[in-house]
């Protein structure tokens, strides 16, 4: 049943493989627009004095919907569960997790180097493909649990967060007002990411073969991934 | 304990997935990334497609961003800098005044008006405060400023045109240079 693609629905390879080819140009474009924050908003945050809660959320939001690392992070976590429920469960682990280390970074100000949290939050998406694979079962005979790597992963993708917000010495006044705001914001986008990545998935999957293209998919975003720790390696051996 | 189930594939088709995620980002990487964000070329195949343009260092723009035409040192003018503003971008170009310091100044763009904004901003402030001294659209400006405050203080152009825009400036007063940022 898994590899009935080609007797069943003719036509599902052809529109797969024209959405891997997307999803590939996609990439290739993002990567090459630096996620961090666009110059606007870099006006925008080191000009702001006080409270300003809309802006804050707006970059927050903005920030979760144009950052391909957190987007193909959830696209991977997400494609193994069919259940309403199981997704809540790992989607609430990952923002637990990254709203944590964006706070406590912030307010404590504890800043790790930009490349190497960016490489790690790479890493996290190769992990993902890989686990999506079934790698750890296969090569390790053991499956490390995906609700505590999920959490884990979700704490170093809110250190990316924070790092990029400490860039710009905030005012300490209220701080943790914007902070919630921005972090409101990350979770509106990350809420509107995951609607269009159900829709997406879910009409992926009344198509049998989804199982069967799951291996280039997650070989995708393992690929994904290493081209991000890649990227971000060269520029920190090239920083320091 | 996992309620979700992964299907477990088999070790060679794990092995041919993390080989080809392997050149695949390789490739993406040494043909795209490295010519385009660091100027790393190894195949010449970024600079076939253009894109080490993308990765000028810095240093080499700004070189090429301004410049100090000679034999034109006009009368009375302490100095004269023509600045590059490549289309649809924007850039600053700033002096340091002490309180009270005066800097004269006339500037003209070699083409069409330009978005400006003549500001300054305090010595050792983080906070991102400017004020503005004059803001508009012109393609020439000039004038005299007394700093009301010890710090940076300059232009930002804006140039919205599809064509680069040379603004050529010429200054005297009690300042030093900072030039572009």
């Amino acid at each position: 049943m898994l590899n009935s693609c080609t007797t069943k629905y003719p036509i599902s390879i052809k529109v797969s493989a024209s959405l891997i080819v997307t999803a590939l140009t996609l990439l290739c474009i993002s990567v090459a627009l630096a996620h961090g924050v666009d110059a606007n908003t870099q006006k925008f945050l080191q000009a702001n004095q006080g409270v300003a809660i809309g802006p804050f959320m707006y970059i927050g939001a903005k920030h979760m919907l144009t950052g391909y690392d957190h987007l193909l992070f959830l696209l991977g976590v997400i494609f193994f569960l069919f259940r309403t429920r199981d997704i809540l469960i790992y989607v609430s682990l990952f923002t637990l997790g990254h709203s944590l280390t964006l706070f406590f970074g912030v307010l404590e100000n504890i800043s790790v180097n930009a490349y190497l949290i960016d490489a790690i939050i790479g890493l996290s998406v190769v992990y993902k493909g890989f686990d999506n694979l079934g790698g750890f079962q296969r090569l390790f005979a053991r499956q490390p649990n995906t609700k505590v790597a999920v959490l884990i992963f979700g704490l170093f993708h809110g250190m990316g967060l924070a790092t990029k917000l400490q860039d710009f010495d905030l005012p300490e006044h209220d701080l943790w007002k914007n902070l919630l705001a921005f972090n409101i914001g990350v979770e509106i986008g990350q809420f509107l990411a995951l609607f269009f990545i159900l829709i997406f998935l879910n009409l992926w999957r009344r198509f049998n073969c989804y199982f069967s293209f799951a291996v280039a998919t997650n070989t995708l975003l393992m690929a994904a991934g290493l081209v991000l720790f890649g990227y971000q390696m060269i520029g920190y051996v090239l920083s320091t | 304990m996992n309620e979700v189930n992964i299907p477990v594939q088999s070790l060679k088709t794990l092995i041919i997935s993390m080989i080809s995620a392997l050149i695949l980002a390789f490739l993406i990487l040494v043909v795209f990334i490295g010519p385009a964000e660091y100027g790393i070329d190894p195949t010449g195949l970024g600079k076939k497609l253009g894109l080490t343009v993308l990765a000028k260092p810095l240093a080499e723009n700004v070189k090429r961003a301004v410049s100090c035409p000679t034999g034109e040192q006009a009368a009375g003018w302490q100095d004269i800098v023509q600045i590059t503003i490549p289309a649809r971008s924007g850039l600053e170009y700033k002096f340091y005044l002490q309180k009270n310091a005066q800097i004269t100044y006339v500037w003209s763009s070699d083409n069409e008006a330009l978005y400006f904004d003549f500001h300054g901003e305090p010595a050792g402030d983080k906070s991102g405060y400017f004020k503005s001294y004059r803001e508009t659209t012109a393609n020439a400006s000039e004038g005299d400023l007394t700093a009301p405050f010890t710090g940076t203080h300059g232009w930002y152009w804006k140039n919205d045109t599809n064509k680069t825009i040379q603004v050529t400036l010429k200054t005297k007063g009690q300042y030093k240079i900072k030039g572009l940022i």
